[in-house]
């Protein structure tokens, strides 16, 4: 790796020393009507095929023939404009509309509309204002960017699973991921990569590459998401991918290497820490080393064995140009993110091609064609929370005792000596003696069509197809003195695939009717197929022989055989859908959609499901009276309400089903024929408002969203197969909230620019009219067997903590002491946050540039599951203890049962630098590299939080009977903390 | 305008033939209305699979022998609380969502279910008799726990909701069950297989604790049914088919279907083909260092293991298996370990995690917060560790009804039916059989101390201590109970959906 940096430096200083002297060098900027900065507009010189484009600072440099006349600036919807250039080397360009062309297009879903059209809650991140840094799916480009929009990264895993909610937790039961779309084409939400025991799984859209990505709009009310109807009630996602820009072919390339240490390490006792504890808690002597029981004599740091300076490096290059008639971009990009932890990480390469084409002499006929092909690799450690007492590997690390070496004396392996306890398993052993990989492959193909029947009126089709291969081997040694796989070994081969196909059908209708009344409509119909299906084997009794258990998996005994494999019955979604705009003299707005869904999950007696959606808005600015008033730029009220739908449950639950076992078939549940999606009612107020020639702007949102016909797996009554029934509930969720963003131009100059934004979210939750109780939240550990930490019960928030309430220590004891004895336990909080908080920032000094990026979540309470059961008291003398424990004024009784209480459980309040960055921007070297700017960026840089824990932007998957959790940590995969240098430049 | 009709009209009728039915298809699962494969044979598998779960140390077993004077499941420390599921149990202070009690009613029905589907696809007469014994066994140990058992006659509407059988309402049923089927039982072939005998001893069970049933508070044993467990106990040893091992655990060992002459119903378990968690038994009494290494979790109480004399075999001794370790040092490998343990192979001593002498204390407390919580506690191994099949699905068949339980229960009945002398007889056939000395005398007390002897762990001991007027009682680690603990609570998530249940006195 260092040779390609080598590499990637020693081709920058050549091009330092290219230089032409029949050339001259243009530099400038390109600027809105208020000042604000335009990026990626185009310049070119008139007569010649050189051009450039502006970079995020607006600012340009262009290196021209002498003979030179004019550059021609042009930006996407606005007028191109020519500058002179004659005898002058550095030029300013007041792009006219451009103020409109910034705020001009918004993606809304099967088509987009101006911004000031909108009627709906929808949150738009532009490229420019991604979180800095490297990242390995989009969502986390967007963490603390949006209001009402939740992100968290479950663990730090790379490549890990995320949780991503908009606007709350809507459903009891089902998926509460938005709906995400790229380019048109829905996702599944789905992923072939398979499961396994080494994690939580990993984030199904690891895929894409964040550096294709030009911006993502994420819908948010009714009015917005009702067009994608019984997908669109956790909200909708668009990613809108980078589009190849006319004119000469463009190449960009972008490169960054960074080193990643871990944020924060849990305080354990060192061995001299160690050694005292034993001897304050009178453990006693052993006879035969003469040294304190449990004291092996040694000083290690497991924690540090197993994590180490990982390095991050990711490559990028794009090729983009055309005609009017044809434009393409094709882009490669490479990462490879050691994980922090030895002998994990994750690596990617993708390649994109997006193309546009347009044909006959009417131009009326254009094609898209885009091909997204990646594989990500992944090595996985031991992370899993679903591990007995013995734990994980982070687990191992955290309770090795610090007086006992890791490698055994003069040899470089791991030492897995009985001494130190049977059941305590050499972190080391477990890095070495488990090995996890998984690969998957995505190939996502559409071909879109359209043709211009009328200058009005136009028909497109959609069609894509999205093909994953995963593939997943795991094995133990039979090294690992692990119950189950010691002196046995343990192999096991996994493999899925899913085949996901999309039809797409529209009639776009665009007219200006009267110079007063404009009409933008579109119907549609869709047509989804959905197709996955897997395989696994698993096998255990090996000997080392020096290759990998997986790949001899007939060497295994018979017995200890394991094979399966299933299909998903193929699910089907066809749609109708419509959605009209009206605009009345720019003032007053009505958006009404319709969509209409029918699934092949839905019961017999419910096939199909309308959503229908309105809104309205009223643009004030327009009115007489506001018209030529200074202070107030842009002032809109916003009104929608409508209904959109959740169909997240398992195909096949609204019928009987019989299951297949060893030569066995039995009826696996009762189907319910009356199934059919949620619904999500939704209302919407809000107001976006502009002030001071736009420095100040923002947008205030209120929302009430009652979720009906709540998908549940509700207790059956027994007598019955399987233990639930899919049905609709008769309750209802409610969550209602205000979200609050405000962005400010506070320095806005032609050389000096400064830009501040946040936003906040607060919001509520309830569930009401549950038959009984539900739990959930799976506490873990040693001591915690089948032990849920959560409920779901009308009239509290979900997944409210339902715990034994902790008074403190015994004085006489050292036991703890329970409210009523621990025989009751009380509702003890909330795991949802209260409220979200998005905090942004950038400036620009002439060629400097700098933004940070914080995010935060407060009012929630998180249960530290790590320090409640794997670090207590009752470790010592054989496994390391939690520093915090001790100094108290009760010495805690090494007999104390932890159990799952008020004790652990933490406010999750915190809020994180997630990322900053500065760079500068050295423009061209030479004739040949343009623009070329220099960055540094820190990602994760700090928390401010007084959880205890590894990370508060935690989520440790603790769903039980299918319930998902909330605010567990369970030994996760520690978070990272990033510094890296990054170089962009184009060709 | 013309051609955007035109447009229109193609989009729609594009739209509309591209239009699907929107049916689902299965491909690893058959769907209502494609079942007519299946054949009765595969659900009849499944039907006894489904008893593996609550019988074979799973809830059922639980509920029976945790809260009993046998067992004690005690808090070792940073071990064991598990939110206090155990001490609820042993301590009599469970309530409507212990994890046991829910799971044991739920599995119980679960497995009624699976049993009636067996009859919705038109199976032989012995194949539909086999699934109503196992229905019946389901019913009748749901109405032996809760009283109420939730019955489904028509399986094909769920909403429909079952009908609730109570008290001897329920123990009428099945008595009428298994009386119809009793001649399309089979009277010979394996134990795993219900069988005339099997039905036999169910309904030996029915007659004996329907005075319980009626009462459980205050039960008066009815002569007419104590005749009943009479004549059944007579007809099956009339058979000539059982007869009491010679050696106890073979009754118990991997190779148990050959072995034991006493099995009457098993369940089946052979590596590979199918069968439940029995090396759950090792497994939940085993320390981490021994092998196989277990979860050092339960154990028996002092009092309950001073019940024995020294020389009785059910206490413990060296038994010899083909699927044992070497075993140098002929060390106890089954029944009550208590005091040092030693390595199966090599013969060393064994020591605890943090290196003192693995030694199995008498004393053993409900908390255990002394240094040495680990090792307190007599373990209690009856099934002999299937060691060719370590780590795997073992061999020994669980054993649900043997001979030796239909000899005391008959004695019991001629105990309580004034024939003391009788049952003397039968209870020291038995006790001579163990390697202990017989009995000068048997009163009722003395056959509640030998069954718990002959059957410690086999899950009887709570409905046994119940028929003998002694479950409300103090014992060790347990305080006195009041009477609405002789049932358990329906538990609170079928209570929320079935209006048919009512929730049992006292919860």
């Amino acid at each position: 790796m260092r040779q390609k940096l080598l590499l990637s430096i020693t081709l920058m200083c050549f091009c330092f020393l290219q230089s032409f002297a029949q050339q001259r060098t243009i530099t400038g900027s390109v600027l809105t009507k208020e000042g604000t900065p335009l990026s990626d507009a185009s310049v070119t010189v008139v007569g010649d095929k050189t051009g450039v484009r502006t970079g995020s600072d607006g600012t340009f440099s262009i290196n021209v023939p002498a003979t030179a006349k004019q550059l021609q600036i042009s930006y996407v919807g606005s007028e191109s404009q020519k500058v002179t250039i004659i005898s002058i080397n550095k030029v300013t360009v007041v792009m006219e509309t451009a103020a409109q062309a910034l705020e001009n297009v918004v993606v809304i879903g099967y088509g987009s509309v101006r911004k000031k059209d909108l009627t709906g809650a929808v949150a738009s991140v532009q490229a420019k204002d991604f979180n800095k840094g490297t990242y390995t799916a989009p969502d986390q480009l967007i963490q603390g960017k949006a209001a009402g929009v939740l992100v968290i990264n479950n663990t730090g895993q790379p490549g890990g699973a995320t949780t991503v909610r908009i606007r709350g937790t809507s459903s009891i039961r089902s998926g509460n991921q938005p709906l995400f779309v790229v380019d048109d084409v829905p996702l599944s939400g789905g992923s072939a990569r398979p499961g396994g025991n080494g994690d939580n799984g990993g984030n199904p859209l690891t895929f894409m590459n964040p550096n294709d990505i030009a911006g993502i709009e994420i819908l948010k009310d009714a009015s917005a998401t009702a067009i994608y109807g019984s997908r669109g009630a956790n909200g909708v996602v668009l990613i809108t991918t980078k589009r190849g820009k006319t004119g000469v072919p463009v190449v960009d390339v972008s490169g960054s290497v960074g080193i990643s240490n871990v944020l924060k390490k849990l305080e354990v006792l060192s061995a001299n820490e160690y050694r005292k504890t034993l001897a304050d808690y009178n453990v006693g002597t052993d006879s035969t080393t003469g040294r304190l029981k449990g004291d092996f004599g040694n000083s290690v740091d497991a924690f540090d064995a197993i994590t180490r300076t990982a390095l991050t490096q990711s490559y990028n290059a794009a090729v983009g140009g055309g005609t009017e008639n044809g434009r393409y971009r094709i882009s490669a990009g490479y990462l490879d993110q050691q994980g922090i932890i030895e002998n994990s990480g994750l690596k990617k390469v993708t390649a994109n091609l997006t193309s546009n084409f347009k044909f006959l002499e009417s131009k009326k006929l254009s094609l898209n064609f885009n091909v997204l092909v990646t594989q990500t690799n992944e090595e996985i450690v031991f992370g899993t929370a679903g591990v007995g007492f013995t734990g994980n590997l982070i687990a191992q690390a955290l309770q090795w005792n610090p007086t006992h070496l890791l490698k055994k004396p003069g040899t470089d392996s791991a030492w897995i000596d009985p001494a130190v306890g049977s059941t305590t398993v050499n972190p080391l052993a477990e890095l070495n003696y488990f090995n996890d990989r998984a690969t998957v492959n995505t190939v996502i193909a559409s071909v879109s069509p359209a043709y211009k029947i009328t200058n009005d009126l136009e028909y497109k089709l959609v069609y894509s197809v999205n093909r994953q291969v995963g593939n997943r081997k795991i094995q133990t040694n039979r090294l690992l003195n692990d119950q189950g796989s010691l002196d046995r070994g343990f192999a096991a081969v996994r493999n899925e695939e899913q085949t996901n196909t999309q039809i797409t059908n529209t009639l776009n209708f665009n007219k200006q009717i009267t110079s007063d009344f404009n009409l933008n409509a579109v119907i549609g119909h869709e047509w989804l197929t959905y197709d996955k299906r897997g395989t696994f084997e698993g096998a255990q009794d090996f000997t080392n022989v020096g290759l990998n258990y997986y790949d001899y998996l007939q060497f295994s005994t018979q017995n200890s055989r394991g094979v399966g494999s299933f299909a998903d019955p193929t699910t089907e979604l066809q749609s109708f859908f419509g959605r009209a705009i009206i605009n009345y003299k720019d003032k007053y707005l009505i958006t009404g959609t319709i969509r209409a869904d029918g699934s092949t999950r839905f019961g017999k007696n419910n096939k199909y499901g309308y959503f229908p959606s309105v809104g309205v808005a009223w643009n004030v600015t327009q009115e007489d009276f506001l018209v030529n008033n200074s202070l107030i730029n842009n002032l809109k009220v916003r009104l929608s309400w409508g209904k959109t739908g959740n169909q997240e449950f398992p195909s096949g639950a609204s019928l009987d089903r019989f299951g297949f076992g060893q030569q066995s078939i039995s009826q696996s549940n009762y189907g319910n024929a009356d199934l059919k999606w949620e619904t999500s009612t939704t209302t919407n107020a809000g107001i976006d408002f502009s002030i001071l020639n736009n420095r100040l702007s923002g947008a205030i949102d209120y929302f009430y969203k009652k979720t009906t016909d709540v998908l549940f797996e509700q207790n059956i009554v027994q007598p019955a197969p399987g233990g639930k029934i899919w049905i609709n509930l008769p309750g209802n969720v409610v969550n209602k909230g205000v979200e609050l963003m405000l962005t400010a131009g506070l320095i806005r100059k032609s050389d000096m620019n400064w830009n501040i934004g946040g936003n906040a979210s607060f919001l509520q939750n309830s569930v009401n009219g549950l038959v009984g109780f539900y739990e959930t939240g799976e506490l873990r550990g040693q001591g915690f067997s089948d032990v849920r930490g959560q409920r779901v019960i009308s009239g509290q928030p979900l997944n409210v903590w339902y715990l034994r309430r902790f008074e403190g220590l015994d004085k006489a004891t050292g036991q703890s002491i329970y409210s009523d004895g621990g025989n009751t336990l009380y509702y003890s909080g909330s795991p949802n946050p209260k409220m979200l908080l998005g905090l942004s920032s950038d400036f620009s000094y002439k060629k400097f540039s700098a933004a940070v990026n914080m995010n935060g979540t407060f009012g929630h309470y998180v249960f530290n599951n790590t320090a409640a059961s794997v670090l207590g008291i009752g470790n010592l003398g054989t496994r390391n203890i939690a520093k915090s424990i001790l100094g108290g004024s009760v010495q805690e009784a090494i007999s104390n049962a932890p159990a799952p209480s008020t004790r652990n459980l933490e406010k999750g309040n915190y809020i994180k630098m997630a990322n900053a960055s500065i760079g500068y921007r050295i423009g061209n070297l030479g004739k040949d590299i343009k623009n070329v700017y220099i960055s540094v960026t820190g990602q994760n840089l700090f928390v401010i939080t007084k959880y205890t824990g590894f990370d508060p932007e935690v989520n440790t998957d603790a769903g039980f009977g299918g319930i998902p959790s909330l605010g567990v940590e369970y030994v996760p995969y520690p978070s990272a903390r990033t510094f890296q240098i990054g170089v962009n430049f184009s060709l | 305008m013309k051609h955007i009709k035109f447009w229109l009209i193609l989009f729609l009728t594009v739209a509309f033939f591209s239009c699907t039915k929107l049916n689902e298809r299965f491909r690893s699962e058959l769907e209502q209305g494609n079942t007519s494969n299946i054949t009765p044979a595969q659900l009849l598998i499944s039907a006894y699979n489904s008893l593996n779960g609550p019988f074979q140390t799973g809830d059922l077993w639980h509920t029976q022998e945790q809260t009993s004077d046998e067992t004690i499941a005690p808090t070792r420390g940073p071990d064991w609380d598990d939110n206090g599921q155990w001490r609820m149990l042993q301590t009599h202070t469970w309530n409507d969502n212990q994890s046991q009690i829910r799971g044991a009613f739920n599995g119980l029905l679960s497995a009624q279910f699976a049993a009636s589907n067996v009859l919705q696809f038109s199976p032989s007469a012995q194949q539909a008799a086999e699934a109503r014994f196992i229905r019946a066994l389901t019913i009748y140990a749901v109405l032996d726990g809760y009283d109420q058992v939730p019955y489904r006659e028509d399986l094909t509407n769920y909403k429909i909701l079952p009908k609730t059988l109570k008290g001897l309402e329920a123990s009428d049923f099945v008595v009428s069950e298994l009386n119809a089927v009793m001649n399309d039982l089979p009277s010979t072939g394996a134990a795993y297989v219900a069988n005339q005998n099997a039905a036999k001893v169910l309904l030996m069970k029915i007659y004996l604790n329907k005075g319980v049933y009626a009462n459980r508070a205050a039960p008066v044993f009815d002569a007419a049914d104590m005749n009943q467990v009479i004549t059944l106990a007579d007809q099956i040893i009339a058979t000539n088919k059982y007869s009491l091992n010679s050696v106890f655990y073979d009754i118990f060992a991997p190779d148990n279907d050959v072995k034991s002459t006493e099995n009457i119903f098993t369940l089946y378990n052979k590596a590979g083909d199918r069968g439940g968690n029995v090396q759950g038994c090792t497994f939940q009494v085993s320390h981490y260092n021994m092998n196989p290494a277990g979860w050092n979790g339960f154990a028996t109480l002092s009092d309950f293991y001073d019940k024995f004399d020294a020389i009785d075999q059910r206490r413990g001794m060296y038994y010899n298996y083909p699927a044992s370790l070497p075993n140098p040092g002929k060390r106890q490998n089954v029944g009550f370990l208590v005091g040092q343990q030693y390595n199966l192979t090599t013969d060393a001593a064994l020591s605890d995690r943090k290196g003192n002498p693995l030694s199995f204390t008498r004393d053993v407390k409900i908390r255990e917060t002394g240094s040495n919580l680990e090792v307190t506690g007599i373990r209690v191994l009856k099934y002999p560790y299937d060691y060719g099949h370590l780590n795997d699905q073992n061999d020994n068949d669980w054993v649900i009804f043997r001979y030796a339980d239909v000899l005391l229960m008959k004695a019991e009945a001629l105990l309580r039916t004034g024939d003391a002398a009788g049952a003397l007889v039968i209870v020291n056939t038995l006790r001579v059989k163990r390697g202990v000395l017989p009995l000068a005398s048997v009163d009722l007390n003395a056959l509640l101390d030998e069954r718990g002897r002959e059957f410690y762990w086999e899950g009887w001991r709570r409905q046994d201590q119940i028929r003998f007027g002694k479950w409300l009682q103090a014992w060790q680690e347990k305080p006195a109970s009041d009477a609405s603990h002789l049932l358990f609570p329906i538990p609170s998530d079928q209570l929320a959906v079935n209006a048919n249940l009512t929730q049992n006195p006292g919860y």
